[in-house]
């Protein structure tokens, strides 16, 4: 009796270890190497069955209904092929390409990725991404019908490696009727200086604090790198040359970041906000700086009419590009990389376009698109929108230290918060993060040489 | 089955002490190999990493001692230590000391004092995740609890997580109320663990009250008060989750300790080798304090 | 009365002395500890203890309060000035939106299947491997047992980046149970723990079963662990909320939401939309409480009990 017990428990106990150990025999013998890409572990089904594309993504609220609203009619028009496009959310853009990185990892990638202008590259000189120009030629996709400076951003050495799809630019938005209580004329400012004359009409102070603000700032989490990028190009400084220099001490550059300075610690009309979009909305700022992508959510939610205008000028015009594109992992089986440019195609395709653009905010990323009846009947009848496509134009890709350098976004952006939240003076600050910039960039150079030659 | 009869005929004493070496090794094989696993190796090769250059993507670069060197000379690594810091010393000395007065207040007879102390105790086992957010909720600075109270007595609440030293503040204030009962449940205890007639001679050497606390209960609880800090000490040190869902970090770096230091290099900036480097730093201060905790255990042995 | 009674007894009065000796007694009342004999009582320093009560029960308490009835108030309401101190029109509407925002049935599911195997495995280490240490002759024993202490020394937060590496990369358990419950199933302090306690027990308990004829698993699971009942309900208490509230390595090793546990999924509420909206996220949160509170009213006592004994026998 006694003996069975025994050895009903300990077969147990040893099965136990063993199912334990049945895992761990590989960890023991090797050490984690680098993955071998090869997508044997999710081989497309036989015909009959349905094929499923992973789809990762970022967007939330108004911007996540639209895209998974695409999604359901790609699906719907692919049943007969039995093609269905899995969509997930992944958080922000940090966070999505966070987790590409991780899933790269655990061999458990998506076919199709939505990267950030700051991403994107990364998954580039990692070698991770698919090329995509025989892809494009053999899905019949016009790449000649894409707006040409943001195909482009994508194309590294001849090869297309990021198709523009969400694509937005820094737009200026006011409240009106905030500004119209102030007794300011119902436009932009044209000039910081400008603004800077109104501000102080906007701010009605409740103590100490400015219970409304004329303008807040963001936290780094929040791309306040990407705002200040024209910021920077209007005063005539950058933050670094396309070959990698950094421009972060030049005295234009710093000039751009005493100004942001400034704002909240000497004429007080700014405050730094953790989220600016929630301030503008609930009136607690009166106007602000943000993405056009921020446009479909502010109409829908707004209970104000607000205004859109180019961004105020200083010595120059500037403004960058910026949102996010699709790319395709190499770790998708070869046979759905096909279905996957299908899907690119589809979903940036001229009418989705128009959908996409008039539903968010993003820019319209065909030519055909922006042109089309539709699109110019809807800038009739919303003009705010009019604007950010007629600013588009303008608009020139962000400097290499934003958005090649890695967490360069993060490194920039936590020296302005510094700037903004701290008050310290931006001279000393910009000085730390050129030197930053500097040294994370090396290694860029080095792998840059390597895959490009 | 025939051989085992017959060698047991011989050493009947080894025969049976060897079965109990098997089954020792199939009831502790287990738990020492699943620690072997994810314990001991990885903290050898979290030792490794330390000295790569790896962004999880491409190849692992050796670079020996630079990530310590660049950590250690940059400014904002002595900013996470000096984070860390703060937020360990105010912590520990927050809770044991409010814990101390808390327990000495509960320890007294007065009515629904349990239902107070299981109150104090029940932050204890809350989520901090969840319970970090129930905090944003109050502290926020337009529409918080906190703001609404302050504003009957004509105060106006901080902004928390935008001003740098509040932000430090509030993360710590949610971690001191949610571990307070903690300490006051081991004070409680050691209270508790006094003998009755050390006070009785006390009171017979006619001590007053506060006599009697300084000669009695303060020594009393020493070696409980000791365990306490340490262990305090340790939670605190590997706070994540409060600040994680609060500040994530920020503003500016503000509430980055080497925990959120450690996640935010490996898993939001993806770098592995500052990540490990972080990690190498924390285990060591945390074998330095279990070190001392060991050493004056023992001089203590008489506690035991 | 009693306790009037040992004052009068060595307190003589008409002496200066005493009197002040009796003052100071009273006044210091709510720093001494009231478990010892001759404790005297007096309305002063009973209100102060339990205005102190009042106010130690408003501090710790108000937070959860707040959350629970901001879980019953509709949007407006909680940006309503002045506040509500119960909800106006109490809505269930924000349960509802927390539950179909996000998969709050998936985060239910994987939290209760990870905190069950989670603790289930720590238990069964515990005491397999507290028996073992206590019962068990072994070469060496005693520094297999210090092999296995020194664990305690490396906590879960050090080993995070290469267990990932090792879980995610190496085993491909990114997104399952095994991959969020194995590396923390081992256990250490808990066998401390039940090891203390067992070698507390009365010895002649084992050799009567011994001279029973009962084998070792036998005398495991009928003798030691029916005596050692209450240690094992206090670690398995302790270590079944560990689990439940375990926030770091299900961050990092699940990155799908239908396989995020509860305090995960309750950030991802906060974030998923883009904005707070409070009502819902505070439903979120009692949902993510609600079931550690319900266990810590039911058994108070043993996690009270478990929490302290690492303190008094360490």
């Amino acid at each position: 009796m006694s003996r069975n017990d025994y050895r009903t428990i300990s077969r147990r106990g040893l099965l136990k270890a063993m199912s334990a150990g049945a895992g761990m025999a590989a960890l023991a013998a090797c050490a984690p190497a680098p993955t071998t890409t090869s997508g044997n572990e999710s081989v497309a089904g036989p015909a009959s069955e349905p094929v499923t594309l992973l789809l990762w993504s970022s967007y939330t609220g108004r911007n996540g209904e639209a895209e998974q609203a695409l999604v359901d009619k790609f699906n719907e028009e692919m049943g007969d092929r039995d093609l269905q496009v899995d969509y997930q959310v992944q958080g922000n853009y940090e966070e999505t390409a966070q987790k590409v990185t991780a899933a790269l990892q655990a061999q458990d990638a998506p076919d199709v990725a939505l990267l950030s202008d700051v991403w994107w590259f990364k998954f580039y000189l990692n070698q991770t991404l698919a090329p995509l120009n025989d892809l494009l030629e053999s899905q019949n996709v016009d790449v000649t019908d894409y707006h040409d400076p943001l195909i482009e951003e994508g194309l590294r050495q001849g090869v297309y490696w990021w198709i523009p799809f969400a694509r937005s630019t820094p737009l200026f938005y006011y409240n009106k009727e905030l500004f119209d209580a102030a007794g300011l004329p119902d436009r932009g400012p044209e000039t910081w200086d400008e603004f800077n004359q109104w501000a102080p009409d906007l701010v009605s102070a409740d103590g100490d604090e400015p219970e409304v603000a004329a303008f807040v700032h963001p936290d780094s989490a929040s791309y306040i790198a990407w705002l200040f990028q024209g910021v920077a190009w209007q005063f005539g400084g950058a933050y670094s040359n396309p070959d990698f220099t950094m421009r972060m001490t030049e005295d234009n550059t710093v000039d751009a970041g005493r100004f942001y300075h400034d704002t909240v610690h000497a004429y007080g009309w700014a405050r730094p906000s953790k989220s600016i979009g929630e301030d503008f909305l609930n009136g607690f700022s009166a106007s602000m700086m943000a993405s056009t992508g921020s446009m479909g959510g502010l109409r829908q939610n707004a209970e104000f009419e607000f205004g859109t205008a180019f961004l105020p000028e200083q010595d120059y015009f500037g403004c960058c590009t910026g949102g996010a594109g699709l790319s395709i992992l190499n770790t998708t089986d070869a046979e759905k990389l096909p279905l996957a440019m299908d899907y690119i195609a589809y979903v940036s395709n001229p009418e989705n376009t128009v959908f996409w653009s008039k539903s968010t905010g993003y820019m319209p990323v065909r030519k055909s698109a922006a042109t089309s009846a539709e699109m110019t009947s809807y800038y009739e009848e919303f003009p705010q929108f009019k604007t950010a496509v007629d600013q588009l134009e303008l608009t020139r890709p962000q400097d290499s230290a934003r958005v090649w350098v890695p967490n360069g976004d993060q490194i920039i952006g936590k020296g302005l918060e510094r700037v903004t939240v701290l008050g310290e003076d931006a001279a000393t600050v910009f000085a730390d993060v050129n030197d930053t910039l500097i040294a994370e960039a090396a290694p860029v150079l080095e792998t840059l040489a390597i895959v490009e030659g | 089955m025939v051989g085992t009869t017959t060698r047991r005929a011989n050493t009947r004493v080894s025969s049976a002490e060897r079965k109990e070496w098997l089954l020792f090794a199939l009831l502790v094989g287990p738990n020492l190999f699943l620690f072997s696993v994810f314990t001991y190796w990885p903290l050898l090769y979290n030792g490794y990493l330390s000295m790569v250059r790896w962004d999880f993507l491409g190849p692992k670069v050796w670079v020996g001692l630079d990530n310590f060197t660049h950590l250690f000379t940059q400014g904002d690594f002595s900013f996470v230590l000096w984070n860390t810091f703060v937020f360990t010393v105010s912590a520990v000395g927050l809770i044991c000391g409010l814990g101390l007065a808390v327990a000495l207040l509960l320890n007294r007879s007065l009515l629904w004092r349990d239902g107070v102390r299981a109150v104090v105790f029940s932050p204890v086992m809350l989520s901090g995740a969840a319970m970090g957010i129930v905090w944003l909720f109050i502290l926020d600075p337009r529409y918080g609890l906190l703001d609404i109270l302050l504003n009957y007595v004509g105060l106006e609440s901080p902004n928390w997580f935008l001003d740098t030293r509040w932000a430090m503040a509030g993360v710590i204030v949610v971690h001191v109320w949610k571990n307070l009962g903690y300490a006051v449940v081991i004070i409680l205890a050691g209270l508790q663990a006094i003998p009755r007639e050390l006070y009785e001679a006390a009171l017979v050497d006619g001590a007053g009250a506060w006599g009697r606390f300084r000669a009695v209960t303060l020594p009393g609880l020493s070696p409980i008060f000791f365990f306490l800090f340490i262990t305090t000490m340790l939670a605190s040190f590997q706070s994540f989750d409060i600040i994680h869902v609060m500040t994530e970090g920020g503003p500016v770096n503000a509430t980055t300790t080497l925990i959120y230091n450690l996640y935010d290099e490996a898993f939001k900036a993806t770098r592995a080798g500052r990540a490990a480097v972080s990690a190498v730093v924390l285990f060591l201060g945390m074998f330095a304090i279990t070190l001392v905790q060991m050493r004056f255990s023992e001089r203590r042995v008489h506690y035991a | 009365m009693e306790n009037t009674a040992k004052l009068t007894q060595h307190s003589p009065k008409h002496s200066w002395q005493s009197r002040t000796a009796w003052r100071k007694e009273n006044a210091a009342q709510f720093v001494a500890p009231i478990s010892w004999v001759g404790q005297r009582r007096s309305r002063v320093a009973d209100g102060l203890g339990y205005a102190g009560m009042l106010i130690v029960l408003l501090m710790i308490g108000l937070p959860v309060y707040w959350m629970t009835t901001g879980a019953f108030k509709f949007d407006n309401e909680i940006y309503q000035l002045p506040p509500t101190w119960w909800p106006q029109q109490p809505t269930l509407q924000n349960f509802a939106d927390a539950w179909t925002s996000v998969p709050f049935g998936n985060f239910y599911i994987n939290t209760i299947v990870t905190t069950f195997f989670g603790s289930g495995f720590e238990i069964f280490f515990g005491v397999t491997s507290a028996y073992a240490f206590v019962f068990l002759r072994f070469p060496k024993r005693d520094w297999v047992f210090l092999i296995l202490l020194a664990a305690l020394m490396i906590p879960n937060q050090v080993t995070v980046l290469p267990n990932y590496l090792t879980v995610a990369r190496v085993l491909g358990w990114a997104n399952t149970y095994q991959g969020i419950v194995l590396p923390g199933a081992s256990v250490a302090y808990g066998t401390f723990l039940l090891r203390q306690y067992y070698m507390s027990l009365p010895q002649e308990i084992f050799d009567a079963a011994k001279v029973d004829g009962a084998d070792h698993l036998r005398t495991m699971w009928s003798v030691v662990i029916p005596l050692a009942k209450p240690a094992t309900i206090s670690f398995g208490l302790l270590s079944i909320v560990s689990k439940w509230n375990d926030y770091l390595w299900p961050l990092i090793i699940t990155n799908r939401e239908e396989w995020y546990v509860l305090p995960i999924g309750i950030r991802w509420l906060t974030v998923q939309e883009g904005y707070i909206s409070w009502g819902p996220v505070m439903a979120g949160t009692v949902l993510v409480v609600l079931p550690v509170l319900v266990i810590f009213l039911y058994a108070q006592k043993y996690i009270v009990e478990g929490i302290a004994a690492g303190a008094v026998k360490g």
